[in-house]
């Protein structure tokens, strides 16, 4: 009974999903930039966060402690209050109103946050499991050792980071000057009228994106592992 | 490989870090002491401090509790349905919440969105950071030496003592890592408070936004000196509370009781 109460408590919010038809999904400029920004991001951030919490556990150096305590420093600054003054940098740059300042400002926003978890799944798995790695030859430490034990990582990563990602109205807006339109972005604005269906399109686009995005890698490791334990036999 | 990963990440913390030093320079000339006395600004603070303490004081309790029934009760079927939330953006959670509470459906005119108390951005809150806190706390629960809660069962201690003293010092690290990180995120956002708040007070990210973007960015300078304030004094609590518990973390991390 108590369990029931509490997965009613949790999904009850799913509701809204369901209360309207939504509209058709139509795949213009807005969608394109937001599976682009996606793909980019979560393969950046997985990339990055790996490397350098393998670096921050495995790796001795005097400059280690400083290193981390600076790696993990922007996970207390505001994201808002951030964005404010990468904004002001980027103008000087002239990288305000283009991909690439949008980019940058979100995988700076998303990298400390995957470097963390990185570090905590590295730091629970263990030194000695990853040690033993290291007698392998790079290409295959990857292919037998890090891909199997870090599959959950990985996913959680590219999940965290693309809903950091889709979640960013202001950061999208203030750096793409409105010229870089986003699922989020148009969101936004159909969410303060009062067209429900339409609101529930993009609603439900910004569900799916990380639930597929999710599903998918864990299907593409499932059969990563499946070759993998055919060629060891 | 590792290496070049570090360099370029470094690289990349290094923006929003020199950020607040462009915050810094922007905000030069703005006069404090008026912002202080601005009645909207006070209101704002005060509902902002309000909204974050609440939000993430339950968020952290819940998701403790949640992470300790997996590990200690065996509940792991709460590990797959409390990745759900994880799904949604905070933009769109605010929406659903926005459907849920706004008389779509009925019985839920008892809390309303947009209504003053902000109860509704307060749920969304901790609808979104309970699985995030479950998950950083699931992961101290599976780093936990068990023999110290065996010991503290076979010395016949209530469940509260048991808790307070084989559990309680190996969380103090991660509740204040994830106090620190929430209360960064929930006090200067901007998306779900703008959706789900009134106009008066608004929360200071959305008041901060609202005031740089409207007029043709005139009262922009006021707007960053807000969000450099803000960041310095989350910043000195960060360093103050990490200061005064660094000599309990640092004796907990060696494993050594005195």
């Amino acid at each position: 009974m108590k369990r029931i109460l509490f997965l009613i408590v949790l999904l009850l919010p799913f509701i809204g999903l369901f209360s309207s038809m939504p509209a058709p999904l139509v795949f213009d400029e807005a969608v394109a930039n937001t599976i682009v920004h996606v793909f980019v991001l979560a393969g950046l951030n997985v990339w990055l966060a790996l490397g350098t919490a393998w670096w921050l556990l495995f790796t001795e150096s005097r400059w280690r402690p400083f290193v981390e305590w600076f790696l993990f420093l922007p996970l207390f600054v505001p994201a808002l209050a951030s964005t404010f003054g990468m904004y002001v940098a980027l103008v000087r740059f002239g990288l305000v109103g283009t991909q690439f300042g949008v980019l940058t400002v979100l995988l700076a926003v998303t990298l400390p946050y995957s470097i963390r978890i990185a570090y905590n799944a590295m730091y629970v798995i263990g030194r000695p499991l990853f040690e033993q790695a290291l007698f392998l030859p790079p290409v295959r430490r990857v292919q037998f050792v890090l891909v199997p034990l870090l599959t959950e990582t990985v996913r959680t990563i590219a999940l965290m980071s693309t809903v950091v990602v889709l979640g960013q109205f202001v950061l999208v807006q203030l750096i793409g000057a409105g010229l870089v339109p986003t699922v989020t972005t148009r969101l936004y604005h159909v969410y303060a009228g009062n067209d429900v269906s339409l609101a529930l399109q993009n609603t439900w686009l910004l569900v799916l994106i990380p639930a597929l995005l999710y599903g998918g890698i864990g299907y593409l490791m499932r059969i990563w592992m499946k070759v993998m334990k055919g060629r060891l036999r | 490989m590792s290496r070049v990963n570090v360099v370029i990440s470094s690289l990349i913390t290094l923006l929003p870090l020199t950020a607040v030093l462009f915050l810094l320079r922007e905000a030069v000339g703005t006069d404090v002491w008026s912002l202080v006395q601005d009645e909207t600004w006070r209101a704002s603070l005060a509902v902002t401090l309000y909204v974050t303490l609440v939000s993430t004081f339950l968020s952290l309790v819940i998701g403790t509790i949640c992470a300790r029934m997996v590990y200690v009760n065996g509940r792991t079927w709460l590990s797959f349905w409390l990745n759900w939330p994880l799904f949604v953006p905070h933009i769109a959670s605010a929406y659903l919440f926005y459907l849920l509470f706004s008389g779509g459906f009925p019985g839920f005119g008892l809390i309303a969105s947009n209504e003053r108390h902000h109860l509704v951005v307060i749920l969304t809150y901790v609808w979104k950071e309970v699985p995030f806190v479950f998950l950083m706390m699931l992961g101290s629960y599976a780093q936990l030496n068990r023999g110290y809660r065996d010991m503290a069962k076979t010395l016949q201690l209530s469940p509260w003592q048991q808790f307070s003293v084989a559990e309680w010092p190996f969380l103090i690290k991660p509740l204040l890592d994830s106090f620190w990180i929430l209360v960064a995120f929930i006090s200067f956002a901007y998306e779900v408070p703008a959706l789900l708040g009134v106009t008066f007070p608004k929360l200071l990210g959305v008041l901060a936004y609202d005031r740089l973007t409207t007029g043709l960015f005139l009262n922009e300078s006021e707007a960053y000196a807000v969000a450099l304030i803000w960041a310095l004094i989350l910043f000195a609590g960060v360093l103050l509370s990490y200061a005064l518990t660094a000599k309990r973390r640092r004796r907990i991390e060696r494993g050594v009781r005195r």
